[in-house]
């Protein structure tokens, strides 16, 4: 992959919602472009747009106005029902209570979306244990997401969103339902995954936040004082 | 994981929603099978009447009450007449009857009835109830045509000291030279039949007859030819008035043919009104168990809404996540129906018995009020039609039940996940 084309090209992207005679823009002509791996921290106020944007990138929301590019695929272009199987191969998502289905294993968890693909029984189940296993919990493969402390039952989520092995992985505020201690230990695995692939992480929690590699600042729908990198 | 063992697992994620969920599906899918039940009792005893009477029509010769006349054999009809009754359209079965009096020396007397083996058992002066329920030996076969074999009814067996236990070397002998006080006698040799089977028929006189052979009874009064009952049966009920007029025009002034209108008329209006009420009671346990399984379905749509975005999220298809919710729904009402038809085994019969009576027997013709229902039989057993009725009334109450939920799953956005947050 050219690390110089970036993976995420945002032009002019602008939101509203229209409620009865109330307008309210969430974003306000977004200009970005964020490279192949590494992790993005996506920081601001309450109702300043973070989640708005990360919706847009992740193909679940479409902008009301400007273009947005995700691996080279121009989302505005894509129909509706494109939008599931690019999801599929292209996004994972973790979110900040967990999203695990309750009745099933964490094993059985982590391999949903490799059934969404299209993968053999064989296959997802070995898939599904070593990326258990990389998360670090190999010995909970068979417990459900109540028999599992918060911090495990991110690491499963995390395993389930890189399960597809997708360019882009967009986590809201994953910290958020974590005490402080469990807060560091899944920024270090979401840290770890950006490796070899972007992660994008909507947080309020500013000492997390000054790990990642970028930090948008966003306040009113827009993008405050440019990207801080630290490439 | 295969999205119909996803819809497994989701079905009892709630034990106690499960439960109770399976027990109020469970009662409709019940009342169901109840209505059912009555509808197949009413059936069943109209299809007995077809088969006895029905679409019988029975010829006398005019004036004879249906007795064969045996001195001269005035009011018999000519034998000539049975070819061109077969020969008669819409003719399914013609079943010819010889009937005499017993000879007796006292005031009772019986009757002795020649039939063609194999036809029905009919009783004079009763010939819509057909069909004596044999108690003890056999009825007539076709291997028994001109032999001296009988089979006689439980009065006139024990007038004669005939019981089941010595009906193995039972005789009746038949002296034509004594008669009734008001009976002709005739001057006809003894004989000696052997009795193979006795049968009860529920009243005096129906259990006061013996059948034999036509052969046999034509040898032992000397009557050649000729009929003195005969019954014809049309092909279908609606033929049965085209031929009356055909059999009346055939025998003129010389039979009385009566039509089974007393029959008829139930078929058509006892059985359509029990058939559409069951239809009516059936349409509408299955909208109740419909409408349970809507509102459950419709629940488990909101309270799974961020599980279900959360699928669509992470790649999971429409397709996905209705055939789960589907086979949940599916299963759900097969659950009920199990229920249903479980409680149906235990206590069907009865409560098809009081549902009869207070949901039915008001609206019944006058005559049919007190009398129809004790002759009814209940059933609690599940015959292939009741499993089929409710497989395809469990899949159609799901269907419909879980359309909104399917309608609301597919309009779902993945955002939700995120709104959930």
């Amino acid at each position: 992959m050219n690390s110089a084309v970036p993976l995420i090209t945002l032009k002019g992207v602008t939101k509203v919602y229209e409620r009865g005679k109330s307008r309210v823009a969430a974003l306000d002509g977004i200009d970005l472009a964020l490279p192949e791996r590494g992790m993005t921290a996506i920081v601001g106020p309450s109702g300043s747009g973070k989640s708005s944007l990360l919706h847009i990138m992740g193909a679940m929301d479409r902008p009301s106005a400007g273009t947005v590019s995700v691996a080279g695929q121009n989302l505005n272009s894509l129909p509706e029902a494109a939008l599931t199987p690019f999801r599929r191969s292209t996004i994972g998502f973790v979110f900040q209570s967990f999203n695990l289905v309750p009745n099933l294993s964490a094993l059985e968890n982590v391999m949903l979306p490799l059934e969404f693909a299209g993968l053999g029984a064989e296959q997802r189940r070995e898939r599904a244990h070593r990326l258990l296993s990389r998360v670090g919990l190999p010995e909970r493969a068979s417990h459900r997401p109540n028999e599992l402390s918060g911090g495990e039952q991110q690491r499963v989520a995390i395993a389930r969103a890189i399960a597809n092995d997708p360019r882009l992985v967009l986590a809201d505020e994953p910290t958020g339902n974590l005490d402080s201690a469990t807060g560091q230990m899944i920024f270090r695995l979401l840290k770890e995954i950006a490796q070899d692939r972007t992660v994008i992480v909507v947080t309020h929690a500013k000492d997390l936040s000054a790990t990642a590699d970028r930090v948008i600042n966003i306040k009113d729908g827009r993008v405050e004082n440019g990207v801080r990198s630290d490439n | 994981m295969n999205p119909v063992y996803f819809g497994l697992r989701n079905l009892t994620r709630g034990r106690g929603r499960f439960a109770t969920v399976v027990a109020l599906l469970g009662i409709a899918f019940f009342l169901l099978l109840v209505t059912q039940a009555i509808r197949g009792a009413v059936e069943g005893y109209t299809t007995q009447l077809k088969q006895t009477v029905d679409n019988s029509l029975q010829v006398r010769a005019r004036g004879s009450m249906g007795h064969v006349n045996m001195v001269g054999n005035d009011f018999i009809l000519p034998q000539a007449l049975l070819d061109k009754v077969r020969a008669l359209p819409n003719v399914a079965r013609v079943e010819p009857y010889l009937l005499g009096m017993s000879p007796t020396t006292g005031h009772n007397f019986a009757m002795h009835v020649g039939v063609v083996p194999g036809d029905t058992f009919r009783l004079e002066s009763h010939g819509e109830a057909g069909s004596p329920r044999i108690i003890a030996g056999r009825g007539l076969t076709a291997a028994d045509s001109g032999k001296d074999v009988g089979v006689i009814g439980q009065r006139y067996a024990a007038i004669v000291g005939i019981t089941a236990e010595n009906l193995d070397r039972a005789t009746l002998t038949i002296d034509l030279t004594r008669t009734h006080p008001v009976i002709f006698a005739l001057d006809r040799p003894k004989r000696t039949i052997r009795i193979v089977g006795i049968y009860a028929s529920g009243y005096v006189f129906g259990d006061t007859q013996l059948f034999m052979p036509l052969d046999t009874f034509r040898d032992i009064y000397g009557v050649k030819e000729g009929i003195s009952w005969l019954f014809v049966r049309a092909t279908s009920s609606d033929k049965v008035a085209e031929l009356e007029r055909n059999l009346r025009n055939l025998f003129g002034e010389t039979a009385d043919v009566i039509a089974p209108t007393a029959a008829a008329e139930f078929a058509r209006e006892t059985t359509g009104a029990v058939s559409m009420l069951s239809t009516l009671g059936a349409v509408l346990a299955a909208a109740l168990a419909a409408i349970v399984t809507f509102f459950v379905m419709l629940l488990v749509v909101r309270q799974r809404t961020r599980e279900i975005g959360t699928l669509k999220a992470i790649g999971s298809g429409n397709r996905y996540v209705i055939t789960a919710f589907f086979t949940e729904a599916v299963l759900l009402s097969l659950a009920g129906a199990i229920a249903g038809a479980l409680l149906f085994i235990a206590v069907g019969a009865p409560v098809a018995e009081q549902v009869f009576a207070i949901g039915v027997t008001p609206f019944l013709d006058p005559q049919y009020r007190d009398t129809l229902a004790p002759t009814l039989s209940f059933a609690s057993q599940l015959n292939p039609a009741a499993i089929a009725t409710l497989v395809i009334a469990g899949t159609v109450v799901a269907l419909v039940g879980s359309a909104v939920g399917i309608l609301r799953i597919i309009r779902l956005s993945p955002l939700e996940a995120m709104r959930h947050e």
